[in-house]
Parts: structure tokens; sequence; C-alpha cells
């Protein structure tokens, strides 16, 4: 057993005390605790465990006001022998007797049986040999390996899922791909709007690292959660007048942001929302920045950033368009005559590479911009870009399209290490580019000032062991390549020469503005910057983020709630996944143009339909704990309406399980159940449980179900869910009635509709069914039947 | 630091070292001498290692013996050793409720404390409280017979309750 420090306690303070102090566990009977501590299952051991059987007069079963309160410390066997209990409780006695063994319910007690570690064999597998999701790990293994024993109504969730904390916006992906499988795209467009207010522009570009996240990806194809975006971006732009809705209720305040790039437009929504007058400043003709000027129409069509931008328009952002900062507003102005000001003017200077011949090239962003006069013939028939990224795949496609015959990449990066997203590369690769990747550029090769081409030195590796970017060459190791064209795309640098010769705010070594990461509050009071002029260049998806994050820290500066965002996140309750879609390995490809009818101006991928959508968010597992939580005791007290007291509050017993990571419950750490309390039942109200198990004595169930009968009727199934499992539409059958064998039946029938089992677990759903009906019929009659389970031996 | 502890086993008040970490079961096997209490699954599961402690049976590998101060601990060798008992004894060897004999001091020390409570159970009650022993050999039939035997023997002879 592992080695711990042994503490007697003499009152429940002393307990939480030492419980809070550090890593340490509580012992009450100890017969789940030891063994945990026997086998090596767990991540971290406590270095002490607190023994709560020295606290006198914790384990007592008294009635109080006619309801019944039993002491956390109360033997199971003294429960199940009450005749209190036994009378008044039905349920709960039958429970007590139906644990594990005799000698067992000598010792175990009623808080400790709530508070056990669930049974799942991965969970419990010695040596910690499944790194499940309740350890921190990814996934659970239930979801694809044997889970005979497993849940049948749902998980839960428990930490991140993978695909949320791969997103940088830490989009609620499972939330809303849940919401489409529901076939409530409007709910979907709610959630992801939480975190993103252009869904229907970062699908299109975003490189997804959600995607990459899906554990699907380990098996077969990862959910293609940017299609899905996309259908649900698209409906968004369809009923645009209901999303972006002027605030009910505006504020004097006014926020002032410069640039209308991705940083800039998502805390414009953002500040908006929460009522804040706003005006957005940008220099060029049109609102939109790199998502307008950068990213060519074939991926993201002008028309899309249009509509979002009239879209905040209509909610009352306005737009200052062909004004330039620095030039005709100074920035002290603006910080003048705004509460706040946000500085989101991006990364669109060019970076000095430094190599001979440099200023015969030509800056890759500058060439996207101004696409229109490359179309007149300029571009030559072999051209070369330089650089890894998507801007450089845009580049260079775009000239392809421009008609260059030949189209040449080369990047430091190996093909691996690329930074620009899959789908990128392969559209690079389908349009005929080649990709060199592992080279870097030595000197543009020149005759009379007309480029030649340009020499490539092997590059051997791109960051040091810090991770930072150090390129090493073998300089033995050049070539040549041959060029008319050399277009740029290494990257962007932030140019702050629109605040004149003292900018007044503190720099990063990098030369970026300094924020703080968690508000975007510059080291100016009420001056906030965010996006690429903070971080470099980066994925738009960030550059939302960080609007987002600045618009948060806004509100918090000038002290105003934002009461769509104060919105109370849901119950904890169990999340579903589709048996039926979860087994398509396939994922869903969007439709693309023909290769000869791709053109410059021409979005190349079609939008899925809603219903191709929705079928592809059914292949989403809903990554969570699928255990199935084993207490009888628990279930018993959930269908007599128990609540559980704790030294901090008192919960209901059905709100005492939740997503926490190894543990059961949603107790803190130090928190002591210290009381079950149930109230007495209404005159003629019955109560019953039943368990099936493989043997009688000593297994934990396969199913259990207890039921109380009346106007308050409860069935609640056990062993099913991480969590004591209410069946709501069975309860609301049999309310108020008597039970007969016609109600009872139907009763079951209706118990396990939502189920939605795994395949080897099926059984459980029957067997559900039958425990409903009979625990009925027994409390019905107010006898006690004995589930007699005929196994053959094995 | 092992603290040092006092209880009371077989009627006989004793002092050991309890180190935090061990179970009531390993102090009575290597600091005590005490081998009748068996260790077979170590997790509570099969009954071999039963004890009773304050008049229950109760499983002594899942059991800290620092959690056992002022308790008092009876063993199949104290069963063994006391007369009152030899009527039990003799009916498990007589019905021969045992085969490898393994699991039989977790048996027999259940039916002690069985008939400690109620003198004169029944077949059901024998089944019932010696659900959590386990026998791999199968003898599971035998033992209500001996503990039902032993019971009818114990209250004529000691003008028990039916006496």
């Amino acid at each position: 057993m592992k080695q711990f420090k042994h503490l007697n306690v003499r009152s429940v303070e002393e307990a939480s005390e030492a419980l809070g102090s550090g890593n340490a566990a509580m012992i009450a009977g100890g017969t789940d605790l030891l063994g945990v501590l026997k086998d090596n299952i767990l991540e971290t051991y406590p270095e002490a465990v607190v023994n709560l059987k020295s606290i006198p007069g914790l384990d007592r079963i008294r009635e109080e006001n006619g309801n019944l309160r039993i002491g956390s410390l109360a033997r199971l066997a003294d429960i199940a022998e009450s005749e209190l209990v036994s009378k008044k409780y039905t349920a709960l006695a039958q429970a007590a007797k139906a644990v594990a063994t005799p000698n067992i319910r000598n010792m175990a007690t009623i808080g400790g049986n709530l508070a056990q570690f669930n049974r799942c064999w991965y969970f419990r597998k010695s040596e910690n040999r499944f790194d499940c999701i309740r350890k921190g790990g990814r996934e659970c293994f239930a979801e694809t390996g044997d889970n005979r024993y497993h849940s049948i109504f749902g998980g839960l969730r428990i930490g991140a899922s993978a695909c949320k904390t791969e997103c940088p916006a830490a989009t609620d992906i499972p939330d809303y791909l849940e919401q489409m499988r529901g076939g409530d795209p409007g709910k979907a467009a709610q959630t992801i709007m939480k975190a993103n207010p252009m869904p229907m522009i970062t699908s299109r570009i975003c490189a997804h690292p959600c995607q990459l996240g899906c554990n699907r990806c380990q098996s077969d194809e990862s959910v293609n959660i940017s299609a899905i975006e996309r259908a649900v971006g698209d409906f968004i732009m369809e009923h645009r007048d209901e999303y972006y809705r002027p605030p009910a209720k505006g504020t004097a305040k006014k926020a002032a942001i410069v640039g209308a790039g991705p940083a800039g437009l998502s805390a414009a929504y953002f500040l908006r929302r929460a009522g804040l007058g706003v005006t957005v400043f940008d220099k060029k003709e049109e609102a939109g920045g790199m998502l307008m000027y950068a990213i060519p129409p074939y991926r993201l069509p002008r028309d899309i950033v249009r509509g979002f931008v009239s879209a905040l328009r209509k909610m009352g952002v306005e737009f200052q368009v062909n004004k330039e900062i620095g030039k005709d507003i100074l920035p002290e102005k603006l910080e003048c005559e705004y509460d706040c000001v946000l500085y989101a003017t991006g990364a669109w200077k060019r970076p000095i590479v430094g190599i001979t011949g440099e200023e015969l090239t030509v800056f890759g962003l500058d060439f996207l911009m101004d696409v229109k006069n490359w179309m007149k013939g300029k571009i030559g028939s072999e051209v070369l870009v330089a650089g890894g990224g998507n801007v450089a795949m845009d580049v260079a496609v775009t000239a392809r399209r421009l008609g260059a015959g030949k189209v040449t990449l080369v990047c430091l990066e190996s093909r691996e290490e690329m930074p620009a997203s899959p789908e990128e590369i392969e559209r690079a690769e389908d349009e005929g580019i080649a990709i060199m990747p592992g080279w870097g550029l030595s000197r543009v090769l020149e005759a009379g000032g007309e480029i030649k081409g340009m020499e490539l030195k092997r590059c051997v590796s791109v960051r040091d062991e810090e991770g930072k970017f150090n390129p090493q060459y073998d300089e033995s190791q050049t070539m040549e390549m041959k060029a008319e064209n050399i277009l740029m795309a290494v990257g962007q640098a932030v140019d702050l020469s629109y605040f004149g010769e003292n900018i007044g705010l503190q720099l990063t070594r990098r030369g970026l503005i300094d924020v703080s990461d968690d508000t975007k509050m510059t080291s100016k009071e009420g001056v906030f910057a965010s996006g690429d002029v903070t971080t470099g260049p980066d994925k738009a998806i960030g550059a939302v983020v960080g609007g987002r994050k600045a618009a948060e820290g806004i509100l918090r500066h000038l002290k105003i709630s934002d009461p769509k965002a104060a919105e109370a996140p849901g119950e904890s309750c169990l999340i579903r996944f589709d048996p039926e879609g979860v087994r398509k390995t396939e994922a869903l490809k969007l439709g693309a143009l023909d290769g000869d009818k791709r053109s410059l101006d021409l979005e190349d991928s079609i939008s899925p339909k809603m219903d191709e959508a929705k079928r592809e968010a059914a292949r989403c597992r809903n990554c969570g704990c699928y255990c199935a939580f084993p207490s009888d005791i628990a279930t018993s007290l959930s269908a007599l309406g128990a609540d559980i007291v704790t030294n901090r509050r008192t919960l209901s017993i059905d709100s005492l399980y939740g997503s926490s990571l190894s543990g059961s419950t949603v107790l803190e750490p130090g928190e002591i159940i210290t009381e079950v309390a149930i109230p007495a039942p209404e005159d003629g109200s019955h109560s019953a449980f039943l368990k099936m198990a493989w043997r009688k004595s000593i297994d934990f169930p396969v199913v259990n179900c207890a039921v109380s009968t009346g106007s308050k009727a409860r069935v609640c199934i056990g062993a099913v869910a991480p969590k004591p499992y209410r069946a709501i539409n069975a309860e609301a059958l049999i309310t108020g009635k008597e039970i007969s064998e016609k109600n009872a039946e139907e009763a079951g029938l209706i118990a396990v509709e939502g189920a939605i089992p795994f395949e080897a677990a099926r059984y459980k759903a029957q067997l559900a069914k039958v425990l409903v009906k009979r625990a009925l019929l027994a409390a019905g009659k107010q006898i006690a039947i004995e589930l007699a389970i005929e196994t053959e031996a094995k | 630091m092992p603290e040092t502890i006092e209880l009371n086993i077989n009627g006989i008040a004793k002092q050991l070292d309890a180190a935090p970490n061990r179970t009531l079961h390993d102090a009575l096997q290597y600091q005590m001498g005490l081998t009748g209490a068996k260790h077979m699954c170590d997790r509570g599961a099969c009954g071999s290692c039963t004890v009773i402690m304050d008049g229950r049976p109760v499983l002594s590998c899942s059991i800290l013996v620092c959690e056992c101060e002022g308790k008092a601990i009876e063993t199949i060798e104290g069963i063994a050793a006391d007369p009152k008992w030899k009527p039990l004894v003799d009916a498990y060897c007589k019905w021969d409720a045992m085969q490898c004999g393994y699991c039989t001091p977790g048996f027999l020390t259940t039916a002690k404390a069985l008939i400690d409570r109620s003198p004169n159970p029944s077949e059901q009650d024998c089944r019932e409280a010696l659900a959590g022993n386990i026998c791999m050999c199968g003898t599971y039939p035998r033992h209500a017979t001996a503990i039902l035997e032993a019971a009818r023997n114990m209250n004529s002879e000691g003008g028990g309750l039916n006496g």
C-alpha cells in the first residue's frame, strides 16, 4: 500500500482543515479508499489520510421534525436494520442491504458509499494503464473499447474536451455539435457566437486546430468541425438581423477601435452588444482588414466580409473608413474623445530578410492587395514564392491563377513543420505548385537590375532547443532556382509609425505593443490593443479571440456588465451522442469547383447543406466520461428526494454528481458530507429498490432501480450513467397514480426511451425497463420483491 | 513514525506499533503471529480475512490497524480456544463444511458472530450472513447445516434460550 500520514480528527472543522491544507484524502469505512491505495490507479496519491471515524456523533440515524436524518458515518448494516428506515424509507433500507456483502456493510458508511470512485474498469485498471478522461487524459476508452458495463444514458463532460482545448477561441465545440444533432442550428449559432462573432468567416479560413485535437483522428478521420461551423455561419448570415441585434439598452460610454480587421471587428461586436457606442476607424476603403485585402476571394468571398460588416453596422457600430490614424486623426485626440481606445492595427509591414537583391522582390501582401494590377500580364512564366504559411499558399495559388506557368514555393520548414494548414498545402499542390520544404534564401540572382532567380541554401533546422526561431543552414548545399518574379511571404511586421515619434506605450522586446494577457490593456490606462499588433502575425481566430478579450477588458475597465455574457451556464447534465452516427468513419468532404472552373474571384469550396452538417455532427463522439456510477444508495436516495448536507452547503442528491476530475462528486477540497436528509414520504407514498447483479451478494449492480410513488413520484435508475438517472417522463406518468400492471409496464417502456447504449450495453436498457416495472409494482403492493437471476456458470 | 496503539485481541490487552498504511490483517499476521485470518483477495471481496471487531464481523484486509485503538478484536484463534464454541467447530468438522480449508476461518468467524447475534438462526439467516464469504471448493450447502446444528447444540448444552 502507498505511504501516507494518518490523522485522527475530532471534529468536522478539524477534518476540513486537514483536507484543505494539502493533498489529503478522507477515510470513512475505508472499503473503497484502501482498494484505491493498494492498486496504483490514481495520478497523484494523497500524502495524508484523514480519519473521519474519530469524529463523535456522525453516525446517528434519527428523525427530526418528521424527516429522516442520517449521519454520514452511519454504517450501511445499521441503516438496513433500522426499523424506522425500513418502514418509512423502504427503498433506502433495501438498497443498504443490497450493497456488497454483510461484512462490508458492517464497515461501509453511507457517506463513503455516495463518494466512492466509479467502478469503470479503465479507470480502475491497476498500474494506471488507461489515461482516461477522469484522470486528465483525453478520451473515454469505453467509447471505442469494451463497454458492456458502461453508461446507457450518456456521459459527463469532464474538463474541456480535446477539440475545445485546441480551439484558440475555446469555442464550446461539443456543445454546438450536440445542438446541431438536436436539429437546432439557432442554438448552435448562439453557442459559437459567445466565443466568436464571425463563424461564417473563420469557418472558411481558420486552420482549425480543433480538428487536430479530435479524438477520432486516432481511429479514422476527425469530425469536419469547420464544415459544420460553416453551415452554422451561413445560417447566421441568412438570419443576420436576428443575431446582430442592436443592444436593448445603450450606455453613454464610447469606444474607438483603430483597425477594422478580425480583432477590431470582434471587439466591436462584443462592445456594441454590451451597449457601448462603438466607432471603428480604418485607413482602407473598406472594413475587413486582412480578411478583405489579403485573403484571396477564392477562399473567402468579399461579400461575406461585407455582409458581416453591414450586420455590425446595423447593430449600431459606426465605421469611419479612409481615415488614417496619425494622419487624419491623431491618437491623442482619439484617446481624449473616447472613453477607451483599442488599437488593432495588425501586422502589415514588410519585414527585411536581409538578402542581397531583396529590393527587387515583391512583398507577398502587396501582391495580394494589388492583384488587379497584376492581371495585366505582369506575372512572369516562372515564379518563386518564399514562405511556408497560409499567406505563402495564397500568394502561390493566386500567382498560378494569374497565369504563371511554373510556381515554386520554398520554405525553411520541413514538410511536417510547415505552418500552413494541410488543406491549403493540398490546394496549392492540386494547382501544380511545386513545394520545396527545407530551403532558405541565400541571394537574389540578377542581371542589370532584372531578376533571374534565387540562390537557395539548405536549412537544417528552423528552431532552437527553446523553440525560438533560429534557422541553421548548411551553406555547402546550395542550388539556383530560375524565376522572373520573387514573391516574399515570409511574415509581416508591425508598423507603429502612426503614433509618431513618441509611442507612449510600453513595447515588448519584439517591438509589439505590450498588453496584459487577460484584459489587453496597454501600459496606458484606458488604452487597449489586441490582434497581430500585440502578437505578431497570427491566425485570424487568434485575432478574434484577442478582440473578444479586449472587449471584456474594456467592459471591466468601464465597469459595464454584458447581460448576454452573464447568462448562467446550464446545470451539468448528461451529454449525448448519436450511436448510429458515430459509426460513420468517413468525414464530410466539402464540395468543390472543378479545377478548370476555379478562378481568383469565385469561392473554390461549396458550403455543406444543413442536413449534411447535421449528419457530420452525428459523427462526434461527444467525448466525456461514460462510466456507470454503481452506488445502490445514491439511486435509492434520488428516488426519496434526499438532500446531502456538507460542512458548507446542502445540495440535492441529483446535483451531487457532476463533472470533476478523479472524484465522482462535485464536492470541493475540504468539503465533507456530514448528513443525509430525507423528507418524510407523504401519506400513501411508498418506495422500493431493486438491484440486478450477476451474483446476489458481493457484486456491483449491472442495473439498479429505486422508485417512490405518490404526488412526488420518482423513478431513478442506477449504474446506467455516470450519475443516478432520473426517468422524468416515467415519473410524470405515475405521479399521483395507483400503480397497476399496465402503468408500471408503460413506465418501464418510457423510462428507457432516451437510452443511447453502446452496442455491447444494449441489454442494460432491457434490464432497466424490467426493473422499473417490478420496482413500481413492489412499491405499489408494498412487498419486497427478490430479483431472482439465474445465470449459467461460465 | 509508527504510533503505538492499544487494543484487545481475543480478550488480552495488547500494544503494538501501527504504521499508518498497515492493515489490521497484516498486523495480526506479521506482528501478532495470528495466521488464522487468511490473506486472499486483499480487496474485501472474499471474506477469508474476517475477524470480529466490537461484535461485528468485518474484513481485516480493509481496515487500517492504526484506526483500531481501543477496539476488541476476536480472531479464529480466540474462537477455537474458547470451549463455548467447541460445538461450532465440531459441527464444521462433522459436516465436513470445508475442503481445502483456506476459507474456513473466515466462514467460521462470520458464523460465530451470527450465533452471537441470533442464537436461533434460520437457514436463510445463515445464507445471508455468509453471503460475503467465498469458498472456491464450493462447500456452501454444508455451512448452514453445520451452523444450525451447532446453534441447536449450544442452546441445549448451555441451557440457552431454548434450554
